[in-house]
C-alpha cells in the first residue's frame, strides 16, 4: 500500500512549472515530467486525473500562494499611496521568490485553460475596496480599471522582469530593482494617478 | 497497486491504445455500468493515453480484461 507523499508532490509541481514555462504548455509531457521529477508516470496519475487537471491544480495553488503574499500587511482602507507601496513590495518580493510561478501565472491566465471564478475574491474585493475608497477620497482620479491597473502595477512587473532577467536594453549593465528604484518610479505613478 | 486512505478508493492506472473521444464515448457505458469503479477517465493528451480508475478494489486484473474485451490495449501502468 502506498500512501501520498508530500515530497514527491511538490517536486512534481515544481518541474511542471518549469517545464511550462520553458517550453510552454505543449513541451509538458507526463514522461518528460516523470524523469524529472524522478518518479514514474503511474506516480503523477495518482496525483493528478490528466495533463489538464494538473495544469488547473498548478495554477489554483500558485494563485492562492500569490494571493496570500500580496494581501500580507496590506490594509485596503489606507491611504493610496501607503497601500500601493505595501502591494509594490509584495508583489516585487513575491516574483523575485517565485520568478517561475510569475511567468506561469501569467501563461495561464492568457489560456483558455482559466476563468475568472479560478480567482480568490478576497484579493478581487480587496483591490477593488482599495481603489474605491482612495477614488472617494479624492486621492487618485477614477478611471477604466484596465487603465488603472496598466499605470498602477505594470510598471512594476516591466521592472522586476528586468530585474529577473539581469538585463534590460541592449548593452546596459545588469538592472537591479532596489528599494530606491522602487520608490522612485513609484512616486511617478502615483503622481500620474492624482487628480 | 495505489491506494487513497483518506478516501477507501484505489487508483488504477493503465497505458491504452484509447486516443479518441469516440472511443472514450463507445467505452463509457461499459466503465460507467461497472458498480466497482467510482470515477475513471482517459488522459487524451498524453502518448500513453492513460485510463485513470478510482475504484473500490486494488486489482487490475478485471479492468483489463473488461477493455480488452471491448477491443482495445490495456495494460498496467507499472512504476
Amino acid at each position: 500500500m502506498r500512501t501520498r507523499d508530500i515530497n514527491k508532490e511538490t517536486v512534481i509541481r515544481e518541474k511542471a512549472i518549469e517545464m511550462i514555462v520553458e517550453h510552454g504548455f505543449e513541451g509538458l509531457s507526463m514522461h518528460k515530467l516523470a524523469k524529472a521529477a524522478g518518479v514514474s508516470v503511474a506516480t503523477i496519475y495518482i496525483y493528478f486525473k490528466d495533463r489538464e487537471d494538473l495544469i488547473q491544480q498548478l495554477y489554483a495553488e500558485e494563485m492562492q500562494k500569490m494571493v496570500e503574499a500580496t494581501l500580507r500587511d496590506f490594509d485596503p482602507e489606507s491611504h493610496f499611496d501607503e497601500g500601493l507601496k505595501v502591494q509594490w513590495l509584495n508583489r516585487m518580493n513575491y516574483c523575485f521568490e517565485n520568478p517561475y510561478s510569475m511567468f506561469f501565472t501569467e501563461q495561464v491566465k492568457h489560456s483558455p485553460l482559466v476563468d475568472r471564478s479560478n480567482i480568490d475574491t478576497r484579493f478581487l474585493n480587496a483591490m477593488h475596496r482599495f481603489v474605491h475608497r482612495a477614488i472617494e477620497r479624492n486621492e487618485i482620479i477614477p478611471l477604466p480599471v484596465e487603465i488603472y491597473w496598466s499605470i498602477a502595477f505594470a510598471p512594476l512587473y516591466q521592472l522586476v522582469k528586468f530585474h529577473i532577467a539581469k538585463s534590460s536594453m541592449p548593452g546596459r549593465p545588469p538592472f537591479i530593482l532596489d528599494e530606491e528604484k522602487i520608490n522612485l518610479t513609484l512616486s511617478l505613478v502615483i503622481k500620474a494617478l492624482k487628480p | 497497486m495505489k491506494n487513497n486512505p483518506d478516501r477507501q478508493e484505489f487508483i488504477l492506472v493503465f497505458r491504452t491504445n484509447i486516443n479518441r473521444k469516440k472511443d472514450v464515448k463507445s467505452l463509457s457505458p461499459l466503465l460507467d455500468g461497472c458498480s466497482e469503479i467510482i470515477r475513471w477517465n482517459i488522459d487524451l493528451s498524453d502518448c500513453d493515453n492513460v485510463l485513470r480508475i478510482e475504484a473500490t478494489h486494488p486489482n487490475h486484473e478485471p479492468v483489463i480484461h473488461l477493455v480488452t474485451k471491448a477491443g482495445y490495449n490495456c495494460e498496467e501502468l507499472t512504476d
